[in-house]
């Protein structure tokens, strides 16, 4: 497990892609600490290949995206819906309630007080979730580099499955994502909510640098 | 017809009749995509919906009583179904329509919204008790206009059996109900629009506001459920209104195309219309419906004397 | 209540020199700098200001607190408390500016008389820390949640250096200047050096 080190940021050697720490599984792992019940029965191996691949088939051509627009970049959601552009096209559709929804879409800049409810409205969606992050202030902090009140690496709070670069990125820059999403996901590499899951600790831990307020529970079911 | 057969057809027509309400849903959607001018998603993306969040497993646990509401939702809308004939002296398509009457038919329709509600308010998200409370007021408001339009049918049938009301409307495309009584077919149509939730009546989970309303915290699998809940109520709603006003149907392709003529009344009128208020909603159909069915029942009892 | 209307322009035209003249006669001479003919600047002392703003709120026809802020100025250790007050029927506005000390940063509430104000005394207690007694959620928290550091719109507050200590950033980034990045990719020699 990978930690980022604010001291040493020079250190170009080891530059991830995410700061997520590695070792994806091949397909969506069962995990019993985020289900009610006992559990996916264990089955042959490539019986459950083909299941898994089913199911991500299906996963990957109906997607919900939360209705939460973080920041500026939600503007770039409505025309998304609408006849010219036209999202779901690719069976993408918004749900408004996070218990309902597979995608959040952090859309620019995340203040840290938007901070605390996105990760409440994360962690009360039904895995499996994925997270995509719309715009270079998610990346890197953007133009709100020296800002006092904007996070600038999202993926030490959250982990995230796509970034859209752009400032802002244009409707179509946000399919493609979509594009890159479902693929991913057909693959079962988009596994990004496991490793939250697996990880926790670190990311309560940097999830607690930055909201010094911290009154949620230890997971917001 | 024997007991067991009868279960075994019901339960195939109830098959065939959730599946065609997953079909109209996905022709529902293309359709409203191009009246906006949109592509819209694949005709098959109920299915794909229904597949994901059946694969998908509940986290959350609101009490018994909160997973008990799409349960009876899905009693509510299976149990409109198989009281309903589908097509005219086939018994094996009649369902158990002999062993209940009209009556029975609307307790079960307004069975499931009050289950819902129960389970509802167990969520506890302040949508889902503001969502009840505006279902159930716009409930007793186009109750009034549906009963009226009832109660007409049944006085010129003098029964309220759905097979005598059948039977009543044979013999020719005027004799249906549609035409002998308009009053008590207007009345019910309007109500109709209230029964099917789209705009302008769709105050119950109205987007923007409450977005899904009693929904609200509602999973995977239970979710899952309440569509296959709501797709047997909107067909069995259909076959009855086709049964009521439309005379029936002599075979099950006939049956397929009055039913999703009666549904597309609603959908093409919810594609044009803004959404009501609750007040206005409820204003709208005590007022002008009202007086429509007050004048279907006189008009049927002018008739009969 | 005055019977202010555009036909009470003095000769250079400005319409704002009546209620002016009304404020000299009451409250003795302020400075006033017309910066606009419809934005007249007032510099009031600080005991002035509630009888002020009570007179204009209540007898002339500025009735509304269109904006209350502050300016940081260090070097004075001062704040001064801009009140925008805007007459809707004259379209002119008055901006009536207080100085309180920065150390002791404390002024008087003027929530009974426009209740907004609550929210932007909220505002300004939390990015300024300028205290107004006698105003509800004085110290609620509005945008920074658990904030434990100086108040960050006080011009001493270093805001590149609280952001590189609490929001770490992702290793490769070499400029905040995009005129680089976009000359590098373009091939703007300008933008190069």
């Amino acid at each position: 497990m990978r930690k980022f080190d604010p001291d040493r940021p020079w250190d170009l050697t080891t530059l991830p892609t995410t700061m997520a720490p590695k070792g994806s599984k091949p397909h969506a792992p069962t995990d019993d600490r985020c289900f009610l019940g006992a559990g996916d029965v264990p089955a042959a191996p490539k019986l459950q290949e083909a299941v898994a691949t089913i199911k991500n088939w299906f996963r990957a051509s109906s997607l919900n995206v939360l209705a939460f627009g973080t920041g500026c970049g939600a503007i770039e959601l409505r025309p998304l819906s609408t006849s010219r552009f036209d999202m779901s096209r690719f069976g993408i559709s918004g749900a408004p309630s996070p218990r309902q929804a597979n995608v959040f879409i952090i859309s620019g800049y995340l203040s840290t007080k938007t901070l605390k409810r996105v990760i409440r409205s994360y962690e009360q969606m039904p895995n499996p979730k994925w997270v995509v992050a719309l715009g270079s202030c998610t990346i890197n902090g953007g133009m709100y580099w020296d800002s006092y009140n904007t996070i600038k690496v999202l993926d030490l709070y959250m982990p995230v499955d796509v970034y859209i670069t752009g400032c802002m990125p244009r409707p179509e820059a946000l399919i493609a994502g979509f594009d890159y999403l479902m693929q991913d996901i057909k693959k079962g590499e988009a596994n990004g909510w496991h490793h939250y899951l697996e990880n926790l600790e670190w990311y309560r831990d940097n999830q607690k640098k930055v909201i010094t307020d911290w009154d949620l529970p230890n997971y917001s079911w | 017809m024997e007991l067991l057969p009868k279960i075994g057809w019901t339960a195939l027509s109830l098959f065939v009749g959730i599946n065609y309400g997953f079909v109209i849903n996905g022709i529902i959607r293309k359709v409203m995509a191009r009246i906006q001018g949109r592509f819209g998603p694949p005709l098959w993306q109920p299915y794909i919906d229904m597949g994901k969040l059946l694969f998908q497993r509940n986290s959350i646990m609101h009490g018994y009583m909160h997973w008990l509401g799409p349960v009876f939702r899905s009693v509510g809308g299976i149990g409109v179904f198989v009281l309903v004939p589908i097509v005219i002296g086939d018994p094996r398509l009649a369902g158990f329509s002999e062993m209940g009457d009209l009556l029975l038919v609307m307790y079960f329709m307004f069975f499931g919204s009050l289950g819902m509600a129960l389970g509802a308010g167990e969520g506890g998200h302040p949508h889902s008790p503001i969502g009840v409370s505006r279902g159930l007021s716009q409930m007793t408001a186009f109750e009034v206009p549906f009963i009226l339009s009832i109660i007409a049918l049944a006085t010129a049938a003098g029964s309220f059996d759905i097979n005598a009301i059948v039977a009543g409307q044979q013999g020719g495309v005027l004799q249906w109900n549609f035409f002998s009584n308009p009053f008590a077919t207007a009345a019910a149509f309007i109500a109709l629009l209230g029964m099917n939730m789209y705009a302008p009546f769709n105050i119950v989970g109205a987007p923007t506001e409450i977005p899904v309303g009693p929904a609200t915290e509602y999973q995977n699998t239970y979710f899952s459920l309440m569509m296959i809940g709501r797709s047997a109520l909107a067909i069995g709603k259909m076959v009855l209104f086709m049964n009521l006003f439309l005379g029936g149907a002599h075979s099950v392709l006939e049956a397929l195309v009055k039913v999703i003529v009666i549904y597309f009344w609603s959908v093409f009128v919810g594609a044009v219309f803004p959404r009501f208020r609750t007040e206005q909603s409820v204003r709208f159909f005590l007022r002008w419906p009202t007086v429509i069915g007050v004048a279907g029942v006189l008009f049927a009892q002018l008739v009969r004397s | 209540m005055f019977d202010f209307n555009h036909s009470n322009l003095d000769e250079n035209g400005n319409p704002g020199a009546e209620i002016v003249s009304r404020i000299h006669d009451r409250f003795g001479n302020f400075p006033v700098h017309v910066q606009k003919p419809d934005l007249i600047r007032l510099n009031v002392p600080q005991t002035d200001i509630i009888p002020l703003l009570s007179w204009l709120r209540t007898e002339t026809p500025f009735v509304q607190l269109t904006h209350l802020t502050a300016i940081d100025w260090l070097e004075e250790d001062e704040f001064e408390l801009v009140y925008l007050i805007t007459a809707p029927s004259l379209c002119i506005s008055l901006m009536v500016c207080i100085r309180v000390n920065r150390e002791k940063a404390e002024a008087e509430s003027v929530f009974n008389l426009w209740l907004q104000a609550e929210t932007y005394e909220q505002e300004l207690h939390e990015m300024f820390g300028i205290h107004f007694p006698g105003s509800p959620r004085q110290g609620v928290p509005f945008i920074l949640e658990g904030w434990q550091d100086m108040p960050p719109m006080r011009r001493d507050f270093d805001t590149v250096e609280y952001c590189n200590r609490t929001h770490p950033e992702r290793p490769g980034r070499e400029h905040h200047d995009s005129r680089i990045y976009v000359g590098r990719k373009f091939g703007e020699k300008g933008y190069l050096k």
